[in-house]
């Protein structure tokens, strides 16, 4: 299955609002530390990775969430994810 | 919300006489066991700190059960039972604090499933009644805020509010060497018409006990 960068981003805007649904990602900088730019603390987080697996069917470990600090690099992660899946 | 919130936080800091007690906390053995434990298992049966920490909590208060109860007529009723009310900040602003019941009796699973239903419930507006009237206690978990240190004020009618701040990495020094380790400052607020330091002393001291040993049942 292809997974384009558009859909990776739409998976991870839908996962966000699904918990957080004010999140507003037209103003969000990708370069900023995201959970503290849409308030997310560390059960909405874990909820956000439950509704990415379902949506993209990657289980992240823990010891990568160092990875995902900014909208940017949680994209470039996933992306190196789906197309070694 | 708002004049809810204000109107027991006024009752607290007009009725009950506040002492402060704070102490940083090793955490690195407790955060190493609990990746540990979540490395091989899926997102949806990981426990998070915020779960370990408030079963330290609450075994913690086992071993001092005067800062367990609830002030009423002008007496105060030891529990039993330790119920935590944990405060739950809600999009949009404001706070509510619903109890997890029996916090010392689950185990850390058990404890996870129970403060994510209480947490989600508080955030769609889903609570009970009976989540919010009959905490013993109340801890604030300030940490993922990026707060270091807590001074709470407690919620009356109960005598005793433990504070959490983020973990921050710190050098310390053991055995002579400088090594890096990741600590807490956990603070607890304890009403002096009840307790007084040495049992707010006593209290920090289990809780540390309970982050060095964080498989202890």
């Amino acid at each position: 299955m292809s997974t384009t960068p558009q859909t990776i981003r739409q998976a991870v805007i839908d996962s966000v609002q699904a918990i957080a649904p004010e999140a507003d990602f037209a103003s969000l900088d990708p370069r900023r530390p995201f959970r503290e730019e849409l308030d997310l603390d560390s059960f909405d987080f874990l909820n956000v990775l439950i509704e990415l697996h379902a949506r993209l069917g990657v289980e992240i470990p823990e010891a990568d969430y160092g990875k995902l600090g900014t909208l940017e690099t949680m994209l470039g992660y996933l992306a190196a994810r789906l197309e070694s899946a | 919300m708002r004049a809810a919130i204000a109107a027991a936080m006024t009752r607290s800091k007009r009725e009950i006489p506040h002492y402060y007690l704070g102490s940083e906390i090793e955490v690195e053995r407790a955060l190493q066991w609990l990746e540990d434990f979540n490395a091989s298992r899926p997102l949806a049966e990981r426990v998070l700190f915020a779960a370990l920490a408030l079963r330290a909590v609450a075994l913690a208060l086992r071993e001092v059960p005067d800062l367990n109860g609830q002030f009423v007529d002008g007496r105060f009723r030891r529990s039993e039972a330790i119920h935590v009310g944990v405060v739950t900040s809600l999009r949009g602003g404001g706070v509510v604090v619903p109890a997890v019941h029996d916090a010392d009796r689950l185990t850390l699973p058990e404890l996870m499933a129970s403060l994510r239903d209480v947490v989600a419930r508080a955030r769609s507006g889903r609570l009970r009644s009976s989540d919010l009237a009959d905490s013993t206690i109340t801890l604030t978990n300030l940490g993922d805020l990026g707060v270091e240190t807590v001074y709470g004020v407690i919620y009356p009618p109960q005598v005793a509010l433990v504070g959490l701040g983020r973990v921050v990495s710190r050098a310390a020094v053991r055995d002579g060497a400088i090594v890096a380790t990741r600590v807490v400052h956990a603070t607890l607020s304890g009403d002096h018409r009840v307790t007084d330091g040495l049992s707010g002393a006593r209290f920090l001291a289990a809780l540390r006990a309970r982050f060095d040993d964080p498989e202890a049942p």
